[in-house]
């Protein structure tokens, strides 16, 4: 193997009060893939950044085909054949796709679009992509794995030799991953350097070559793939971190029930929900993608409408029937999309954790008090062991690890009895994982029953004590907690043929 | 059976988006049969040449705000900017004696001060458009009005004359108003300009996140809404031949409701100049026009005005709420063997 096609050598980035990164060195090569991995604040994306001209590095230099290269602006990037996918997709959905790709600089001709070449080089690059739309589709009308192909169209336009894909797959079903996959895979037979960002150690080996490892902002590792394990990979991420399992499964049959669920029906969506949640249980909701799972949660907990079934729940005197409607006061909800659902982003992590229990908050002349407010908020801080500057720190400045502890701890003020947790662990890196589970592990020992949805099996077994397994809405098997991987797979699998 | 509850289930969302998306042309071709039978002399060249004319002095400033509005911000102070280009240009010319061509020039380059001014204001300060172009509205009017101590002035006779200019039967001002739309039309659909309007239309973040000078752009909206407006605001003065208190008020909301109307989404990011505002402004105009032949109240027309904006907005916000189906497109699958 020749010399790398890119090299950063001894990049060192300061921000205020924090050493982002330490003299960190990067090298790709061309024609290959090179996985950039990390916890959540290891630096991979001011890493990136610096490469991408977004930031300037206090110290070090980039190497590209062996002639040092300044790279202060992200036109400077691009120039330098530099191309960034982001993770966070920067799509007009009004407008149509050879409009979005185009956008930062229209092919005129004497000031007017020239139309025929911007739809014209739009339509080379798609059928590069293998994409079945044409120019002149509008991004509203396609699919998430489309409008990625349509993000990935726009940094293959300016023809780069470098392309950074941050977090690609974090949004795509896997029928779009293994589409993805084969763009990278063609890009890599035309001489294109991947740099590739993700968490998904899985993937990492079956697209890269090559890894390397950040931790606190230095590089720790890394090296060819086929040399290296999963195993290494999340030891040299975590450090000496054992990841948590929950060692006794119990049994749920003397415990009292604190949700039940009956005959509940959606038209076209679930079918005939039955199932009962026990104190202090962890109760895996487990099936394929678009089974319905996250259908059911949205259900119980009045999000969409049903057409009918009961729910009840045990407030304190027995079972209950209630409304949807009201479930929210009793259930606390936890989704992977904790951007669009759950959190303000621009308000202060205390203000976060408070929303929900304002009413618990109020002072003898019916103000809120602010006193307890920061108690209660450093208390749920702590216990969580979220990472903030202070507490009046915005939620967006956060990463995703801290933002998903922010929801649980604003649920904990509550403390309902009940909890749903869709995903809570999606698009976390491994430690932040980790964290979650031991949280979920807490809140059941607290007396709390959490019903939890994963699409990661391994997950799903490291939490669940009774699985109910969903295909196609409706509810086809219950396994207890000591099954197997297989039989977790094969029940999903398996109901799926059955149709 | 089942598959009789399906159809008209298609059915019914179908005609609800073509309401939605047609809704205001249905409305167009309905109100103007229903005048046509109702109103003598409504269904004539001569009735249409008339409207034409009174509408030509919205074709413009609707033209302007629409690019605004694109963006998905507002400018209500494009009434006032009329209205001062009225008293400051008759002023100039009775009292001044300056010269029709100089004072159009003023009158321009007065314009797209107030929109330069609206545009640092929204820019810079990142105060609220609505409340930015409030404050200006408010302002602009008080100088046009302190400018003409509250009084009616006329114009000189030879520029009153020009009010009346036409090419065969078609007056003047309408041919420059349709020139002014198409033009406008064009910047829209067919520059880097037009399209960045749309960008940040969609979203202002993602815009800058693309690379598009999102303040300039912003900018130059309100620019060019100020410059329109002031055009406005002259053919105004030559149709109507004086300078009067009253002229250009409440004009904001018209012209707010002409966009709506037009289909140009509040929202930001939807909307066209061509037929979308032209058509916003024929229906209130052609509203107005029938009801006068029918003899109706002359303050009827506020209510049916107002109850368009309500039925128009409402549209608009269950169109920006309509979910929109999305589609994979993905290459067909091999087809098995066997």
């Amino acid at each position: 193997m020749g010399n790398p096609y890119l090299e950063m050598r001894g990049v060192s980035k300061r921000f205020p009060g924090v050493q982002a990164l330490t003299s960190v060195s990067f090298e790709a090569y061309a024609g290959e893939a090179v996985a950039l991995i990390g916890a959540n604040g290891a630096g991979k994306s001011t890493l990136m950044n610096v490469l991408g001209g977004n930031l300037q590095s206090d110290e070090g230099e980039i190497l590209i085909g062996g002639q040092a290269v300044s790279i202060n602006s992200p036109l400077a990037a691009t120039a330098n054949g530099i191309a960034f996918v982001h993770q966070e997709m920067a799509m007009l959905p009004t407008m149509t796709v050879a409009e979005n790709i185009h956008i930062s600089s229209f092919p005129t001709r004497a000031g007017i679009i020239d139309r025929k070449a911007m739809e014209a080089s739009t339509a080379e690059v798609l059928t590069r992509l293998g994409c079945h739309f044409t120019p002149d589709t509008r991004i509203q009308v396609l699919s998430t794995g489309d409008r990625q192909m349509v993000e990935i169209a726009r940094a293959l336009l300016s023809k780069p030799s470098i392309i950074i894909f941050d977090e690609p797959t974090s949004s795509l079903t896997s029928r779009e991953k293994a589409r993805l996959f084969d763009v990278i895979r063609t890009l890599k037979t035309e001489g294109v350097t991947i740099i590739y960002i993700t968490h998904f150690l899985d993937e990492i080996f079956n697209i890269c070559e090559r890894a390397t490892v950040l931790r606190g902002g230095s590089t720790v590792g890394g090296g060819l793939l086929s040399e290296l394990t999963t195993a290494d990979i999340v030891h040299m991420m975590i450090g000496d971190v054992g990841l948590d399992t929950r060692s006794a499964k119990h049994s749920t049959q003397q415990r009292e029930v604190v949700l039940k669920v009956t005959g509940l029906n959606r038209r076209g969506v679930i079918k005939d929900i039955s199932f009962s949640l026990h104190k202090g249980e962890v109760l895996g909701l487990w099936g394929l993608l678009g089974s319905g799972r996250t259908e059911v949660a949205r259900a119980i907990i009045g999000l969409d409408p049903i057409d009918d079934g009961q729910i009840e729940i045990n407030t304190g005197s027995g079972l209950h029937p209630i409304r949807p409607r009201e479930a929210q006061r009793w259930i606390g909800m936890v989704t992977e999309d904790r951007r669009n659902e759950g959190l303000l982003l621009p308000m202060s992590v205390k203000q976060n954790m408070s929303i929900a229990n304002l009413r618990g908050l109020l002072s003898r002349w019916k103000l809120i008090d602010n006193r307890r407010e920061t108690e209660l908020a450093t208390h749920f801080v702590n216990r969580l062991n979220i990472i903030i500057s202070s507490l009046g720190q915005p939620v967006k400045t956060l990463s995703g690890g801290n933002q998903q502890k922010v929801v649980v701890g604003r649920w904990l003020e509550l403390n309902p009895p009940i909890f749903i947790m869709d995903e809570p662990t999606r698009g976390l890196d491994v430690g932040a994982k980790a964290e979650i589970r031991r949280i979920i592990f807490e809140l059941a020992e607290g007396g709390a029953a959490v019903l939890v949805i994963s699409s990661e099996i391994e997950e799903m077994m490291a939490l669940g004590e009774r699985y109910l397994v969903m295909n196609r809405g409706q509810i086809v098997n219950e396994l207890p907690g000591t099954s197997t991987k297989n039989e977790l797979m094969g029940a999903a699998a398996g109901a799926a043929q059955m149709e | 059976m089942v598959q009789g509850t399906q159809i008209n289930r298609f059915n019914l969302t179908t005609l609800r988006d073509f309401l939605l998306r047609q809704g205001f042309n249905v409305v167009l071709v309905v109100v103007v049969v229903f005048y046509a039978l109702t109103a003598p002399r409504f269904f004539t060249v001569a009735n249409f040449i008339s409207l034409l004319h009174a509408a030509a002095p919205m074709m413009v400033i609707a033209s302007g705000l629409a690019l605004v509005v694109m963006t998905g911000k507002l400018d209500i102070s494009v009434g006032s900017t009329a209205f001062l280009t009225t008293s400051v240009g008759t002023i100039l010319m009775v009292r001044n004696g300056v010269d029709p061509i100089t004072t159009l020039v003023i009158l321009l380059a007065i314009g797209a001060l107030i929109g330069a001014v609206n545009g640092l204001i929204i820019v810079v300060l990142k105060i609220s458009p609505l409340i930015a172009t409030l404050g200006t509205m408010i302002i602009v009017r008080g100088i046009g009005l302190e400018i003409t101590k509250s009084t009616t002035i006329s114009l000189p006779e030879e520029v009153r004359r020009l009010g009346n200019a036409s090419i065969g039967p078609i007056f003047v001002d309408i041919l420059i108003a349709l020139a002014i739309m198409v033009i406008i039309h064009l910047v829209h659909t067919r520059t880097s300009f037009g399209r960045w309007l749309i960008a940040l239309g969609n979203d202002q973040d993602t815009a800058a996140r693309l690379g598009i000078r999102v303040n300039t752009v912003s900018f130059m909206s309100f620019v060019l809404s100020g410059l329109l407006a002031t055009i406005g605001g002259v053919l105004t003065l030559v149709q109507v031949g004086a300078a009067s208190p009253s002229i250009g008020s409440g004009l904001e909301f018209t012209a707010v409701s002409v966009i709506v109307i037009g289909g140009i989404s509040l929202f930001g990011g939807e909307g066209s100049i061509l037929p979308g505002a032209l058509r916003g402004v024929l229906i209130l105009e052609i509203i107005r026009n029938g009801l006068n032949f029918l003899g109706a109240d002359p303050y009827a027309y506020r209510f049916v005005n107002g109850a368009i904006i309500f039925i128009a907005m409402y549209a608009d916000s269950l169109r920006a709420r309509l979910p929109v189906t999305t589609r994979t497109f993905e290459a067909p699958d091999t087809p098995k063997s066997g």
